[in-house]
């Protein structure tokens, strides 16, 4: 049970795993001590309550990270607050780039592509020679197809954007902020510190 | 920060750290007793709920030395003892007025035990 326990943990944030990941195991280790001199029965619904409370642990922590507040515990006053996290807006130092984006990107592509699927399909269960249907018109786009383009703009922007932010990571120059050159090549010749 | 009122755990929670300053299993241990056995929290929900309260302030962390392993233990801050004494006056309040509500048509039913003849009458009179 203990190493199902350890396996559950890493489905939290590994922030919050460094943070609590060692108290909760321990204090883990105390109730299945002290639940395991109990029936069997104690036994199993001790580890179920275990397991559906991490799973949902990890779920919140998870949705958390990616609204930036307590979506699921706020209350109905804040819920707008919570669904539009103007602070999470504001660029990480680190260029942290939520995990659970890419899936959510990738289910946006597929809804396109089943849209884009089934309007070939309409349009061709559609006969050539009906006089009513002539080439599409700026004025026929529906609101529907309006923000379907709008959403592919907008995920093919957020696509760019991350790939520029993943490209800066990538050559270092967040860390140039942080980079002393008087502790690397030692006091300047000349300078305030210097001989 | 967290708004009031708070949930059934975090409220338990906050009132065994309101005695004194509690280690994990310490506070799973006292929330069950406090319920009598009716809310036991698993460890994801308990360190959930810590973990939002240390974030919002209400509660410390602090480590203790003696004879615990060198183990964190919690505490309520001063806000997070304000806040808690805030939502205990709510719910006595609330407490208070379902009392009263309770009495009042406990009364009305008695009455009309004993007199069925005033059913209606209220109708009556409005009519």
């Amino acid at each position: 049970m203990l190493s199902l326990y350890r396996f559950l943990l890493r489905l939290y944030p590994p922030a919050y795993r460094d943070e609590f990941g060692a108290e909760m195991l321990a204090v883990f280790g105390d109730a299945q001590a002290e639940t395991w001199k109990k029936g069997v029965l104690a036994r199993g619904v001790f580890c179920a309550r275990e397991v559906a409370g991490l799973l949902r642990g990890a779920l919140v922590e998870h949705l958390q990270g990616i609204a930036g507040s307590d979506l699921l515990t706020a209350s109905r006053s804040r819920i707008r607050l919570s669904i539009f996290p103007l602070r999470r807006f504001t660029m990480r130092s680190e260029f942290r780039f939520p995990k659970a984006t890419a899936p959510l990107m990738a289910i946006i592509l597929a809804l396109i592509v089943v849209a884009i699927e089934k309007a070939k399909a309409i349009q061709a269960s559609l006969p050539h020679t009906n006089p009513h249907v002539g080439p599409i018109q700026p004025a026929q786009f529906t609101l529907f197809s309006t923000l379907l383009v709008v959403l592919a703009i907008t995920c093919a922007a957020g696509l760019l954007g991350w790939a520029i932010l993943f490209a800066l990571r990538r050559s270092g120059l967040h860390r140039l902020s942080e980079f002393n050159p008087s502790e690397r090549f030692g006091p300047l010749a000349g300078g305030p510190h210097g001989p | 920060m967290r708004s009031l009122p708070v949930t059934e755990p975090v409220l338990l929670i906050l009132l065994s750290l309101a005695e004194q300053p509690r280690h994990g299993y310490s506070i799973l241990k006292d929330v069950q007793e406090m319920s009598n056995g009716q809310v036991t929290l698993s460890t994801g929900t308990l360190y959930g709920a810590l973990r939002r309260l240390l974030q919002d302030g209400w509660i410390e962390r602090f480590e203790e030395n003696r004879a615990s392993r060198g183990r964190q233990a919690y505490r309520l801050t001063p806000a997070g003892r304000r806040n808690l004494q805030l939502e205990v006056t709510r719910l006595t309040h609330l407490t208070r007025l379902a009392g009263l509500r309770l009495a009042r048509v406990d009364r009305c039913a008695v009455t009309l035990e004993i007199n069925p003849n005033l059913v209606g009458v209220n109708r009556e009179s409005e009519a």
